[in-house]
């Protein structure tokens, strides 16, 4: 019968019996061993730590799909890749919904119901559409070749920073030669699927209904075209349509069937990770549960198995590799290469029916897949890897609570274990005493109210940097000036202030965190305001996105907004624009963190300063590197540092005046890395405060010399 | 065996610190307290010894302070000390160290160790004393400035180095048991998370009183000390010639006594 | 009780300078009409006399121990004896590592009155009054000992000037009963010397405290003492932490930087160990950010500021 609505595929034309149910057997064992290769991954994760998550599942599904769906993750800073994935994703999505439409109908719909829809009209626009949609997993998947092979971009070395040459897990080739089998085999699945497609047509040409409307399938039409043109008759075509069919299929089968041991699983894990992603996971860490004996990660169960699921979803893409600041300047530290020694510890350590000792388990050191101390010491914590991983891994807290154990038994710079002794003694990282932490108020001309004893509208959380090191009191006291002059009612804490913790946390001493968030939280709790303003990027992290794990919830603003308003409600006024050329380093607690990009832009724009940004900005703001402790842990001999490596990058803007920064720390570390790279007298550091104040001159001559 | 660790919880002075009426002491509002510094090293030397042996070795911290010593002590267990037991009472108050090392003594002679480690000054009153004193009213062997120490558990000597002037060193055997006063730098102490400090506050601290150690009020207080204080004063200090201006200017001046110095003009 | 008894210290066969500056203080103690004595403890202490026949001394007892050098039953038990002999109200002794190991214990035994760590002593209304620092040498403080017939002082060092006129005293024996020494000594070892430097003969060094903050900023300082032609030395806890080889720490339990002249100290913070060791020099410069800082009191000349500042600044003019 040749009616167009009976137009279809008659599948497995021509199968002797016994071929078709050798290949249900096939198919059946593939997917048997599929879901046996997924219990066993599954079960792995379960074997990690217990984990609520928050938020409701179908919010979560939504917004995995939405990311999912949109390839945003994927495309940020590296579009080529996300063009390239994009088809992949699409080809490989329609080719797999394609396939199981074929097996609804075959083996489900038919038998049981007699329902066929997989003909006519519907038939050809569905070959059409796999056909394309095989042209761009083909084409998406050529393009990730040359990338790999040819661009060659550095995230892409293997290469281990905490590994020398020679050393058994250096550059891992195994991680090379499975991404080009997972490359070659689907470009091969794809690739013989036309030629198959080519040769079914070859040997039905003589079916009108099959030949006739061939060129639905486009590429199988063009190839068949050749292919009778170099002469093959339908019988060849038959003959290759047969063998070529068990070759493609049993490939697929074997892909499908390994699925779950090879870096395909990425398309589960990867998604899986999406849906139980914290956004706010470097910036609000997990408390140590009152039930938990030891603190921190010593085994790989004591991770939650959220973080084993994260350890496989990681597809090797090097971002966070690339955007690392450690990483930049030679320390040994490569986000990704804790989680891939991690993922290879969990493999080698909880696939099989048993799990091995605890002894055994133990995930510091120097063996392959243990992380040595120098690594998790190198962290910056500025969350470059966490903001920019497509899959959302969460590098931070793993590292975070890895250290917690490694402060628990003392293994830390002995420098660094002095400021957390001094911390815990004098309530600030200076081991000044705690009454003079208001000392820079002294040389005021004006009172600066307290706010323990009479309530205020804002109250300045101003930040042990501030309060304490020489150079940040100038800023601070200029802060101070131009609240009074704006008229607004602001107080601080005076001695009542302590440390707020940010970094304390971060260094992984949560007992020393704990003691000071609850001083903090309690100081508060005595004070009566509208607002928290603070100067400081780190505490006004903790405060805004930890301190409510402690029963403090307050409003809390950055300077920057708070001024910026200041500006809109006309209660500051530039009087004298400047037309510097400046540029911005976005502080990573205010920024990567916490969104505050547009703020400080703001206030440059309404002083009058041209900003030219540097390559990396925003939310690719490059750490300075005091974060995580670092500042308290002194810096290898001979290094580079980053805050060297990002004042040089600043250093290629030509005609720079100013460099400008919005954070205490920031604003020490360049100031010192302008002096180290050479470039005093170039160009200079100011924070944003010190410009406000030369764009607004005071306005009585006794107040310029305050 | 027992070593017993003899540590003080030293007071640092404060901003615009002021003396308490009778002009003896500065007013406690004003001090800042903390472990000595050469207990730290002390307690650090006893853990080691503990940790080394493979018999059993108790560790056992003991303070002579009010209430506020307990924070020590508790830092102590935090950082391998099995026990902690300190002793006071209001009679105690205003001991020099020969008092302090009498009930010292008498709380040595009640717990019975094998080795008694003290460090050998402390940061606020850098007496120097206390230890050796304790040796004295034990009739123990003692050493004092011990940099480096040699000590198998349960053995009748121990071979110890002590630091003299000049960076020499004197090595010497001593039978045991002994009391020695510790120098810094002869280990590197551990650190004490806050959760390992929080964790210990769970062990009990024992409280004991002179009198339960068999002394009377004549043997300690200002009564049983060898000195008494008559009056505290901030002296005027001999201040230094500041030399201002920035930083260039100041180098400029130590550059010109410098070249002076070696005679070869500003 | 009369008369003061000073009890010398010897090391090696030399007798060391802190037991002649003991002499000078001894003199503001001693009442009209008393004697001074000087004793010291030797396997041949005659060999001592020549360097302690000094103006102010009117005895040199000596006693012969056998004991080689120090050994503090063999001190506790002589000088017990000798003073239940000789009944002086006043005992000096270097405040010395030495004395760290006997004095206490000699004053807990024998019930004297002790004061260590004692810069001023005087007789104030008949009094023996003592004055030592307090709260990390940031007071002073006055002690007095009310109902002591004998009262053993030990004297910090650097805080007298040992007199220069030569005397000649009369020379003494005193037999000490024997004592069972439990120590049993066996060997001095010197310090390795690390890199060849020698502290003792330096006269122009420059130090480097805990200011500089990390190992990696050793070499920059390093390189400015070369500059500027002085010796590299170090505080305590610079070569605890093995910055700098053990050799180059000055300071009370460092190389004694004997004939130092010029001593710029950067980033040193004054602790009391560091400051017994230096406080001899005719001029200390100190550098340090901390106004506060001990170093300032003994210094000549002070610098607040940033000591990278000032040592770039230093090495720009060299």
């Amino acid at each position: 019968m040749s009616r167009a609505d009976a137009v279809t595929r008659i599948l497995f034309e021509a199968f002797p019996a016994a071929e078709v149910r050798l290949f249900y057997v096939l198919g059946y064992a593939a997917i048997a061993a599929f879901a046996y290769g997924a219990y066993v991954q599954v079960r792995k994760y379960r074997r990690g730590a217990a984990l609520a998550l928050d938020g409701g599942l179908a919010r979560r599904l939504g917004d995995m799909a939405a990311l999912v769906l949109t390839h945003r993750t994927i495309e940020r800073r590296d579009p080529a890749a996300g063009r390239a994935h994009r088809l992949i994703f699409y080809g490989f999505a329609l080719l797999f919904l394609g396939t199981a439409t074929i097996t609804l109908q075959y083996d489900i719909l038919d038998p049981l119901f007699g329902v066929r829809f997989w003909q006519g009209g519907f038939y050809l626009i569905f070959s059409l559409v796999l056909d394309v949609a095989g042209v761009a997993l083909v084409g998406g998947l050529i393009y990730m070749m040359y990338r790999r092979g040819w661009l060659r971009p550095p995230k892409l070395d293997y290469a281990r920073p905490d590994r020398a040459p020679g050393d058994p897990d250096f550059d891992r080739p195994q991680y090379r030669r499975e991404d080009w089998a997972f490359l070659w085999t689907l470009v091969v699945i794809g690739l013989t699927g036309y030629v198959l497609e080519a040769a079914r047509l070859v040997w039905l040409q003589a079916r009108p209904d099959v030949w006739d409307t061939r060129w639905w399938s486009p590429v199988g039409a063009l190839l068949a075209e050749s292919f009778r043109a170099l002469g093959m008759t339908d019988h060849a075509g038959g003959t290759l349509r047969h063998g070529l069919w068990w070759f493609h299929g049993l490939i697929a089968l074997l892909f499908i069937a390994l699925i779950p041991a090879t870096k395909v699983k990425h398309i589960f894990t990867a998604a899986a990770s999406l849906m139980v992603r914290d956004p706010l996971a470097a910036q609000r860490l997990p408390r140590i549960p009152e039930s938990q004996a030891q603190p921190g990660v010593r085994t790989i169960t004591d991770f939650n198995w959220k973080q084993l699921l994260n350890l496989d979803a990681c597809t090797k893409c090097g971002r966070c590799h690339e955007a690392c600041p450690a990483r930049a300047v030679g320390a040994p530290l490569s986000p990704r290469d804790v989680i891939l020694s991690l993922r290879e510890f969990a493999r080698a350590t909880l696939e099989s029916g048993k799990i091995p000792q605890a002894a055994e388990l133990d995930v510091h050191g120097k063996a392959p897949g243990q992380v040595a101390q120098e690594t998790l010491w190198s962290c910056r914590t500025c969350m470059a890897c966490v903001e920019i991983c497509p899959v959302a891994v969460e590098h931070v807290p793993i590292i975070v609570q890895m250290r917690r154990k490694l402060v628990e038994d003392g293994a830390m710079d002995p420098l660094l274990t002095k400021t957390l002794q001094t911390i815990h003694k004098t309530g600030n990282s200076f081991g000044e005493s705690k009454r003079k932490r208001a000392a820079w108020t002294k040389s005021l001309p004006f009172p600066v109210k307290d706010a323990r004893k009479e309530p205020v509208d804002v109250l300045w959380f101003v930040g042990d940097y501030a309060s304490f090191d020489p150079r940040n009191q100038k800023v601070t006291q200029t802060f101070a000036t131009l609240l009074h002059e704006a008229g607004v009612d602001f107080g601080i804490l005076y001695e009542a202030e302590s440390n707020a913790g940010n970094d304390v946390r971060r260094v992984g001493e949560e007992g020393l965190y704990e003691v000071l968030a609850n001083a903090n939280v309690a100081a508060l709790a005595g004070a009566t305001f509208k607002t928290i303003v603070t100067t400081d990027p780190h505490s006004y992290n903790t405060i805004r996105n930890e301190y409510p794990d402690f029963g403090g919830t307050y409003r809390i603003q950055h300077y920057t907004t708070f001024l910026k308003q200041l500006f809109a409600e006309g209660r500051l006024r530039v009087t004298s624009p400047l037309s510097y050329r400046t540029t911005f380093h976005d502080p990573c607690h205010l920024g990567r963190f916490n969104q505050g990009y547009d703020a400080p832009r703001d206030i440059l724009a309404l002083l009058g300063c041209e900003l030219v940004e540097m390559t990396r900005n925003r939310s690719n703001s490059f750490c300075c590197g005091a974060g995580g402790g670092r500042i308290w842990i002194p810096d290898p001999v001979g290094s580079e540092k980053p805050a060297q490596n990002r004042i040089k990058e600043a250093a290629a803007i030509p005609d720079l005046q100013v460099y400008v920064v919005s954070c205490p720390k920031d604003l020490t570390m360049f100031e010192d890395a302008l002096k180290t790279t050479g470039n005093e007298g170039r160009f200079v550091v100011r924070e944003l405060i010190e410009l406000i104040r030369e764009a607004l001159p005071a306005p009585r001559a006794e107040e310029a010399t305050a | 065996m027992k070593i017993l660790v003899a540590v003080k919880q030293v007071a640092a002075l404060d901003e615009d610190f002021e003396f308490t009426p009778d002009g003896r002491d500065v007013d406690p509002d004003f001090l800042i307290r903390d472990l000595n510094e050469w207990d730290d090293f002390a307690l650090e030397e006893a853990v080691k010894i503990k940790e080394a042996s493979s018999t059993p070795v108790e560790v056992v911290a003991l303070s002579v302070g009010p209430d506020g010593a307990d924070e020590i002590l508790r830092k102590c267990l935090a950082k391998g000390a099995d026990r902690a037991v300190r002793v006071w009472d209001d009679a105690v108050a205003g001991s020099d160290p020969i008092a302090i090392a009498r009930i010292i003594a008498a709380a040595v002679r009640r717990e019975a160790p094998g080795l008694v480690f003290a460090g050998v000054q402390s940061s606020d009153q850098s007496y120097a004393s206390t230890g050796i004193a304790t040796a004295a009213f034990l009739d123990w062997p003692h050493a004092a400035v011990v940099s480096q120490l040699t000590y198998a558990p349960g053995a009748a000597t121990a071979v110890f180095r002590r630091e003299l002037e000049g960076g020499l060193l004197h090595e010497v055997e001593i039978p045991c048991p002994a009391v020695f006063t510790i120098q810094l730098g002869i280990n590197t102490p551990r650190y004490a998370s806050l959760r390992s400090i929080k964790q210990a506050a769970a062990k009990p601290i024992e409280l004991m009183s002179p009198a339960e150690l068999g002394l009377d009020s004549a043997q300690i207080g200002e009564a049983g000390s060898a000195s008494r204080v008559r009056r505290m004063y901030v002296p005027e200090k001999g201040r230094a010639q500041l030399i201002e201006g920035n930083a260039a200017a100041q180098a400029a001046r130590l550059a010109a006594i410098i070249r002076e110095f070696k005679g070869e003009g500003a | 009780m009369s008369g003061v008894l000073i009890v010398a210290e010897q090391r090696r066969g030399e007798l060391r300078a802190h037991s002649l500056e003991l002499i000078t203080a001894a003199q503001e103690l001693r009442r009209a009409g008393e004697t001074v004595s000087v004793a010291v403890l030797a396997q041949a202490p005659a060999a001592f006399v020549p360097a302690l026949s000094l103006s102010g001394v009117d005895e040199i007892i000596g006693i012969q121990v056998a004991a080689e050098e120090f050994d503090p039953d063999a001190f506790e038990g002589a000088v017990a004896a000798l003073i239940a002999a000789r009944k002086p109200d006043v005992v000096l002794i270097p405040h010395s590592v030495d004395s760290f190991g006997y004095a206490a214990a000699l004053a807990a035994k024998q019930g004297y009155g002790f004061a260590s760590d004692v810069f001023d002593a005087r007789r104030i209304d008949g009094a023996l009054v003592a004055t030592r620092g307090g709260y990390g040498q940031k007071v002073s403080v006055e002690v007095d000992f009310p109902g002591r017939s004998t009262v053993l002082l030990a004297l910090r060092g650097n805080a007298f000037k040992p007199p220069e006129q030569p005397a000649a005293p009369t020379v003494t024996a005193f037999e000490a009963p024997p004592t069972a020494s439990r120590w049993k000594a066996r060997q001095f070892i010197e310090l390795a010397a690390g890199d060849d430097v020698d502290m003792t003969g330096a006269e122009f060094i420059l130090t480097v405290g805990r200011g500089i903050g990390e190992e990696a900023n050793v070499a920059k300082f390093r390189e400015l003492a070369d500059a500027v032609g002085a010796t590299l030395g170090c505080s305590r806890p610079i070569a605890d932490a093995g910055w700098l080889p053990k050799s180059r720490q000055v300071g009370q339990s460092g190389k004694t930087a004997s004939a130092c002249k010029l001593y710029v100290a950067m980033g040193v913070s004054g602790a009391i160990q560091h400051l017994a060791g230096m406080k001899h020099v005719g001029t200390i410069v100190a550098v340090n950010t901390d106004a506060n800082a001990s170093i300032f009191s003994v210094a000549k000349y002070g610098i607040v500021g940033d000591i990278f500042e000032i040592a770039d600044e230093l090495r720009r003019l060299f």
